[in-house]
């Protein structure tokens, strides 16, 4: 550990969260035990689409330990069905109406149609076997385009189509403004000396944490309802719940357990499980408890991705990008899951198409598409990782029309000055893009790269090299938020220091191994000249944090430190007066006091100065001759709202080395360059990097989510649904070229989120550079040896 | 629902239980012992890790065995890893190197490590990876996992 008090930004702190964890002391939400808790136990449809006829369940009544069975027919008078305002977003889209448990008839394989409550876990599950259900089968529509053919059988049947939502974001409002914004962009196309016109499809794949999803209710008459949830967002879980349950908000508190098992994004949304969970146990006046299997997971949640995009590119011949035109489409599932109802990420991915890239124009429409699969669920690198995966891939596709270097042309095109207002209304606040690019330049060394490439291929190897690039959200501003998700995008903390000289700080997002204890302490130790060891972090539980969105979207190291700075500044300067009126020191300003090394200082004079404590103590425990106005105790509530929203930057170069005998590879280096703005805590932020770029590798190499003809998933396990082990990846890389955000109090930016975003690019940009010689352009994920193989087979055939 | 008795040492301590004939040692060690430090991340694959505890020594996946087999055997959780409250040289590498996020994957780790530095005093990283593969992280990107298993490999020896 280094740093001093002074210094605790930016230093090597080791994390608070680590000694609980590596000693078994974690507490997760299967750790958490109450006397008498019931399990509950899922019944889930066999069929992708059928009409339920008829469910039976006196079998499983009838059994020992069986406490109750609920089918859907049982709940729908009982609790509202979705969509709920504060879980459906404000922009014009088709809701898809439902209740936990399905009603009249499946959607998709693995749709909860009944439940059992029992004493006893093993029970619950054998009496769910035991329940009989009778479909009747439907079409099943397998994927966006059949879903979108003229005659196409219709999911949600009270629907005109199958589309949920669909936009034109270049074009404006109105059809005639888009018919024109259309034709001047195809006058670009007319006149370019290049055009670029390809479909890139992305396969369903997503996060898959490795603590699955859980839920733990109980219901007291005076005190309402207590829920312990997996989930990144208490707060709008506690408000959903409360419409949905009509169970006065007051009388519901959420918690997050103090550690999850990760989240990337899939614990962000408010699901159907938890609702009848909840509603069980005020029902019964249990406890109802619920640990959901591997098997449910990858059923139910964690798909995402699954987006085509026919991507057109106008450049001129020096490489200079003139104008692009993609239309999106993606595979939605059924839509109904509270707050993304499986088409916020394609919204997402679109509007992030435009890259860091300065586009004179362009014209992007996104429709998204339901089908009978689950409904897509966010996985970190919301939206874009499709988006980024066809851009960066035809970004290489035009540097090898202009005979140029893929690097040069992404230098020559990316956006230059800051701020900057993309084609999609996507705002770019501060940062040095070229700064980053050529920071990661200099770790390329593309001449010398070259030079070995040469070599090895007159040996008959074939190595590559790839580049990509990423801007990413740092932070959700109220501004997307609020019509993305009608939710707001400040970060709150509350600080409240204790009479001894400690600090608490609470936070209502509930973190997910982010290290947000540790971060937020160094934060907090800083601005006070404390140590982090004194600061006690409060997560997740809605009845002591104050209101947040929840943890998404990297709003961790832009808007809740930020909002915990902000709460000790303003104690600061609380402390600061009266200790001036304390020392009859009238000319003093609250800037004249320096908190450092656990000491309040008067600047002017080193040898007026308390101890942080005695400081604290006296505002708190002695609120007697204070200034006028000013009244004791010390806590304070920040909300923070950056002026606008923020990004963050990286770019990244592997090399790889192809066998064209077999179509297997191997990643020789992964570098990247980013610009996190001023760093918090050195290692958090590299491990972050490190994971998330490994888990955009495990998604474009391994992870497919697959569906057969019937909608049977075949892939609810992890043999079957293969996640990178340690052996299948390279260490990576990570070096900065930091630009401080100057929006944020400590200069910090988010990171995290959409860092897997520009790894398929990357990647597959690297392969093909390898297997130049055979002209192949990979567009489809995931990519695999074998289909690999096939290209070069299909390549030296023809050649 | 058949019952057998069974006795099992774990970190020490002597559990002398009836239990379900089909009740898993994770959750025997879970529920009937309280060490919550053992995890189940794909629900009795036997693919995660997770469950990873040392039965006489030897690392297993505790999801794949009954609680009855482990009858008069020594087991080892995580909980019984630190001695006397210090931390052992693995676990504080664990935290040193920042090997750990959610922490979820990590005391299967810890457990199968523990073991693989025994029987590996020295190895190399592709050693050490080669030994994670039935450990999945889904958080780290396992990079700093390897740096630590190096760093208390580096101090053990
Ligand atoms: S729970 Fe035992 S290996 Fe996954
Ligand atoms: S640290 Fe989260 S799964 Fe490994």
């Amino acid at each position: 550990m280094t740093g001093t008090s002074e210094g605790w930004v930016g230093s090597h702190f080791h994390r608070k969260e680590d000694h609980r964890l590596i000693t078994g002391k974690g507490r997760f939400l299967a750790d958490i035990a109450r006397p008498a808790a019931l399990h509950i136990v899922f019944k889930r449809s066999d069929h992708a689409h059928a009409t339920i006829e008829s469910v039976d369940v006196s079998a499983a009544k009838a059994m020992a330990g069986v406490v109750a069975v609920v089918t859907g027919d049982d709940i729908k008078d009982e609790i509202l069905p979705m969509p709920q305002p504060v879980v459906q977003p404000a922009l014009p889209a088709t809701y898809p109406k439902h209740w936990p448990l399905a009603v009249g008839k499946v959607k998709w394989h693995g749709e909860p149609v009944a439940a059992v409550i029992a004493r006893d876990p093993y029970v619950a599950a054998d009496a769910a076997e035991a329940i009989e259900v009778d479909y009747d089968p439907l079409p099943y529509v397998g994927d966006a385009e059949s879903a979108l053919a003229d005659g196409a059988t219709i999911v949600h049947e009270d629907w005109p189509d199958n589309i949920i939502f669909q936009m034109d974001f270049t074009g404006g409002a109105d059809e005639e403004s888009q018919r024109a914004h259309e034709a001047k962009v195809q006058e670009v196309f007319d006149s370019a000396d290049i055009v670029i016109k390809q479909r890139f499809t992305c396969h369903r794949c997503g996060v898959a944490p490795m603590e699955t999803r859980g839920a733990l209710f109980e219901w007291d008459e005076s005190d309402g309802l207590t829920g312990w949830l997996t989930t990144q967002r208490p707060h709008i879980d506690r408000l959903a719940l409360s419409d949905i349950l009509e169970i006065p908000a007051e009388k519901i508190r959420i918690i997050a357990p103090r550690d999850q098992g990760g989240g990337f994004g899939v614990k962000a949304p408010f699901y159907r499980e938890p609702m009848l969970i909840a509603y069980m146990a005020k029902k019964l006046g249990r406890p109802v408890r619920w640990i959901e299997t591997r098997q449910e997971h990858l059923m139910a949640v964690s798909q995402e991705r699954d987006q085509i995009h026919d991507l057109e590119v106008a450049a001129a011949s020096d490489g200079k990008l003139l104008a692009i035109r993609d239309r999106g489409l993606a595979d939605c599932g059924d839509g109904c899951e509270g707050v993304y109802w499986g088409f916020l990420m394609p919204f997402l991915g679109a509007v992030e198409l435009p890259n860091a890239y300065d586009w004179p124009i362009g014209d992007i429409k996104v429709k998204v598409a339901i089908t009978n699969k689950s409904a897509l669920s966010p996985a970190r690198a919301f939206g874009e990782f499709p988006t980024r995966f066809a851009m960066e891939r035809a970004i290489d596709m035009v540097a090898k029309r202009c005979g140029m270097e893929p690097a040069d042309v992404r230098r020559k095109n990316l956006v230059a000055t800051l701020p900057h207002m993309s084609i999609t209304n996507e705002y770019f606040d501060s940062g040095d893009f070229i700064k980053v690019w050529d920071n990661l330049m200099a770790e390329a060394d593309l001449p010398g790269f070259r030079a070995s490439q040469a070599e090895a291929r007159a040996e008959g190897r074939y190595l590559g090299i790839g580049f990509g690039l990423g801007v990413e959200l740092s932070g959700v501003a109220s501004e997307l938020f609020v019509p993305m998700e009608n939710q707001p995008g400040y970060g709150a903390a509350t600080v409240r220091l204790d009479p001894r000289g400690k600090v608490l700080v609470f936070e209502g997002d509930a973190p997910g191994g982010q290290g947000h204890e540790t971060t937020v302490a160094q934060a907090v130790a800083h601005s006070f000249g404390i140590h982090p060891n004194d600061v006690v972090v409060t997560t997740g539980d809605t009845g002591t944090t104050p209101f947040g969105s929840g943890t998404v979207g990297a709003r961790a190291g832009s808007y809740f430190v930020s909002a915990a700075v902000q709460a000790c500044e303003f104690l600061k300067e609380k402390i600061a007066r009266i200790m001036a009126h304390d020392l009859a020191l009238a000319e003093a300003s609250p800037a004249d006091f320096s908190f450092a090394d656990g000491f309040v200082t008067y600047q002017k004079d080193a040898n007026i100065k308390k101890t942080f404590r005695e400081a604290v103590e006296r505002v708190i425990m002695a609120p007697i001759n204070l200034p006028e106005g000013e009244s004791g105790g010390l806590e304070h509530t920040a909300f923070f709202e950056a002026e606008k929203p923020m990004i963050a930057f990286n770019a990244d170069v592997c090399t790889v080395e192809v066998d064209i005998e077999t179509g297997q590879f191997k990643i020789l280096s992964w570098t990247t360059s980013e610009d996190v703005g001023q760093i918090i805590n050195p290692q958090i932020v590299e491990g972050q990097m490190q994971g998330a770029i490994v888990q955009g590798l495990s998604n474009t190499m391994f992870e497919e989510f697959v569906y057969d003809e019937n909608g049977q998933q075949l892939t609810a396990d992890f043999e079957n649904y293969k996640l990178a082990t340690a052996a299948d990846v390279p260490d990576i890389k990570v070096t900065h070229a930091p630009t401080p955000c100057p929006y944020t109090p400590l200069g910090s930016r988010g990171i995290g989120e959409g860092r897997p975003s520009d790894v398929p690019g990357t990647l597959c940009n690297a392969i093909c550079d390898a297997l130049g010689p055979f002209g192949i352009e990979i567009t489809d994920l995931p990519l695999r040896p074998d289909s690999l193989w096939r290209k070069i087979q299909a390549a030296r055939g023809a050649s | 629902m058949s019952t057998t008795t069974i006795t099992v040492t774990i970190n020490g301590e002597v559990f002398e239980e009836t239990v379900p004939v089909r009740m898993l040692l994770v959750d025997f060690i879970r529920e009937r012992a309280a060490l919550t430090g053992t995890h189940i991340g794909c629900t009795y694959e036997g693919v995660c890790g997770a469950c990873t505890v040392q039965i006489d020594g030897e690392a297993v996946k505790s999801c794949l065995m009954v609680a009855a087999q482990a009858d008069g055997h020594e087991i080892t959780t995580v909980e019984g890893l630190a001695q006397g409250g210090e931390l052992s040289p693995l676990q504080r590498a664990f935290n040193e190197q920042h090997a750990l996020q959610c922490g979820y994957c990590t005391p299967g780790i810890l457990m199968n490590m523990d073991e693989f530095l025994r029987e590996n005093p020295d190895p190399t990283d592709d050693e050490i990876r080669h030994g994670l593969v039935g450990n999945l992280c889904r958080c780290t990107g396992y990079a700093h996992i390897v740096d630590a298993v190096r760093q208390a490999a580096k101090e053990t020896r």
